[in-house]
């Protein structure tokens, strides 16, 4: 089995094992052990909840850092609309457009052509669809993870068309190559992403290919360098008209995965994963048949919600409605283009996306009959008080820890007196005696704990 | 028969639409606990949710058995209630004696039956005027799966 990569790493010095990482996880895939946290990479979606809610900011995003892009000869923008979105009201895409250039990239790729390519596919990919229905969006990684860990029975259900980005990417590499006259390899198609979800679905695709994109840098790293560049060109007298084709960036401010070509009817649109959840456990009964597609992100308010974004979710979305309310109908420039390529380039998901793999699946169904029992038995002898110091998320997870040999029961601080010393010695430093010295520190921690939240 | 190796059961309250659908949720985390094949879990929690529902429009009360074997999953549904007068006409899809309340809660389209017997391998129902009707359906696991 493949080792599978996660869009972000934990940095061990920093993490203070406060949990709140483990708290937070949809998928309760983290365990914090000896005050340090850990992933259970077969359950981790990569919903980046873990990163947002860290006080230490111990994980971060592996998204490639600006520098390592100097080895390519060309490198070219696919910037997530998002990014559009970041700026005040009155900043044009033509302007972020001109200030990605000023950053160093050598072309920002007219991407709502592959929007529109994308939104076609999956409109005639509903029309020939046999069933099962909904049929499920795969734009955003978090969604396409979530279906092959927790619902493995629906992943025929994602729906096999490529995401907008890849063919971009693809197409991107194959135009400059020619007009160049560079190796597609010395091109770096970067994506300019929303949050760190993007970034595992460059590094390890769920469908099991090598991504056409070479790397993803956050709008956060660069939203100051841009912002700057911005005002700096708007104070000049050509205020990014030298630039053209920006314009043509998108046609109607559509994020990636929104489709217009859909009727509403038969159309959801759904954000947040907590809702996602809610409506796939509902298809599961065999509800929502009536329903053609559904389009899903992780993120409350889709990628503009994204974590790796700046601007809140709400002042993003007002501008991503003034963006399209401005933007002209397409162009018969627009229109041949899209539809010469729509005829020559194939816009289905290279691989195959299947459940993901998880531990105790090798096992024959006798042993996880018996694990299933043992932990039963387990969880009838825990508090049920979930207090995670065992460092489960749940009295549940550390009783099935245990059934499969991954945990000591004895962890369980209900259990075992040796363990609160453990805790003491790992929360509250070396001093273990419960007099004087210890007891004056477990005093301070909450008063400095207040003072943070006011 | 092939050995039992797990057995749970659960209450289902009639008329309580607030709770309906929380027992199937329960069946399916069950299920996806012990690894098995997703396509049974699935056809396995489409049944459940049926029959769950039925219990809920119709009956007072009834309770949903799990039996697990080394080939199959049995579900057992039986519930105090008025019982089904004409079991065939019940069966035929689209054929519904839900009321408008129902049906404006989004339930009643007469697919229950029909549909769980399409997601079953062995169908069996029983039912008895003024008593109760009792449903078995067994999902062979996927070896394969």
């Amino acid at each position: 089995m493949v080792e599978l990569k996660h869009g972000f790493k934990i940095d061990v010095d920093k993490c203070d094992g406060r949990m709140h990482c483990m708290r937070a996880c949809p998928t309760q895939a983290i365990r914090v052990k000896g005050g340090k946290a850990r992933v259970v990479p077969e359950l981790c979606i990569d919903c980046g909840n873990c990163l947002a809610v860290c006080p230490r900011g111990a994980m971060t995003a592996t998204t490639i850092p600006f520098t390592a892009l100097d080895k390519f000869k060309f490198k070219v923008v696919v910037a997530s609309p998002a990014l559009f979105a970041q700026f005040g009201l009155n900043v044009t895409p033509a302007q972020v457009g001109r200030a990605l250039l000023d950053l160093g990239f050598d072309a920002v790729w007219e991407y709502a052509v592959d929007i529109e390519l994308i939104d076609r596919a999956i409109s005639n990919t509903i029309k020939a669809w046999p069933g099962p229905f909904p049929l499920i969006s795969n734009s955003c990684p978090v969604v396409v993870r979530l279906v092959q860990v927790a619902y493995p029975a629906m992943v025929e259900q994602l729906i096999s068309v490529d995401a907008p980005r890849e063919i971009a990417a693809r197409e991107l590499k194959r135009r400059y190559a020619q007009e160049k006259n560079l190796k597609p390899e010395e091109i770096a198609a970067i994506y300019i992403t929303p949050c760190q979800a993007k970034t595992i679905s460059i590094l390890q695709p769920a469908e099991g290919v090598t991504s056409h994109l070479d790397g993803a840098v956050a709008i956060k790293e660069i939203y100051n360098d841009l912002l700057f560049r911005i005002r700096h060109n708007a104070s000049k007298e050509d205020g990014g008209e030298t630039f053209l084709g920006i314009g043509e960036v998108f046609h109607w401010g559509a994020p990636e995965g929104e489709f217009p070509h859909l009727s509403r009817e038969h159309y959801l649109p759904l954000t947040g994963l907590q809702d996602v959840i809610k409506v796939f456990d509902d298809i599961e009964k065999g509800k929502l048949r009536n329903i053609d597609f559904l389009e899903c992100h992780a993120c409350p308010g889709g990628c503009i919600g994204g974590n790796l974004t700046v601007e809140n979710v709400y002042a993003a979305r007002s501008k991503s409605l003034r963006l399209s309310s401005v933007i002209p109908k397409p162009t018969a420039v627009f229109e041949r283009e899209v539809s010469r390529r729509f005829a020559a380039e194939d816009l289905s998901l290279r691989g195959s996306l299947r459940p993901r793999r998880l531990e105790g699946d090798g096992l024959d169904l006798r042993e996880r009959v018996s694990r299933k029992k043992r932990a039963d038995e387990l969880t009838r002898g825990l508090p049920g008080v979930n207090c995670g110091l065992c460092g489960a998320p749940s009295c549940r997870h550390h009783a099935e820890d245990v059934a499969a040999g991954r945990a000591d029961v004895g962890d369980c601080v209900f259990l075992s007196r040796d363990r609160i010393e453990t805790l003491r010695k790992i929360y509250v430093g070396g001093k273990s005696q419960a007099g004087s010295p210890a007891g004056s520190n477990l005093e301070e921690k909450p008063k400095n704990g207040g003072q943070n939240v006011r | 028969m092939a050995a039992e190796l797990l057995r749970e059961s659960y209450d289902i309250q009639g008329r309580n639409f607030d709770k309906a659908g929380e027992i199937s949720s329960e069946i399916k985390a069950l299920l996806s606990g012990l690894g098995l094949d997703a396509a049974s879990i699935r056809r396995s929690v489409i049944v459940a949710f049926e029959a769950e529902m039925n219990v809920v429009m119709y009956a007072q009360r009834g309770t949903l058995t799990v039996i697990l074997s080394d080939e199959a999953i049995d579900l057992e549904i039986r519930d105090v209630g008025p019982g089904i007068p004409d079991i065939e006409l019940a069966m035929q899809a689209g054929y519904s004696t839900a009321s408008d309340e129902m049906r404006e809660m989004g339930f009643g389209f007469g697919m229950g039956l029909p549909n769980m017997k399409k997601n079953s391998d062995v169908f069996r129902i029983e039912t008895e005027v003024g008593r109760g009707t009792s449903v078995l359906a067994t999902i062979r696991l996927n070896a394969h799966g």
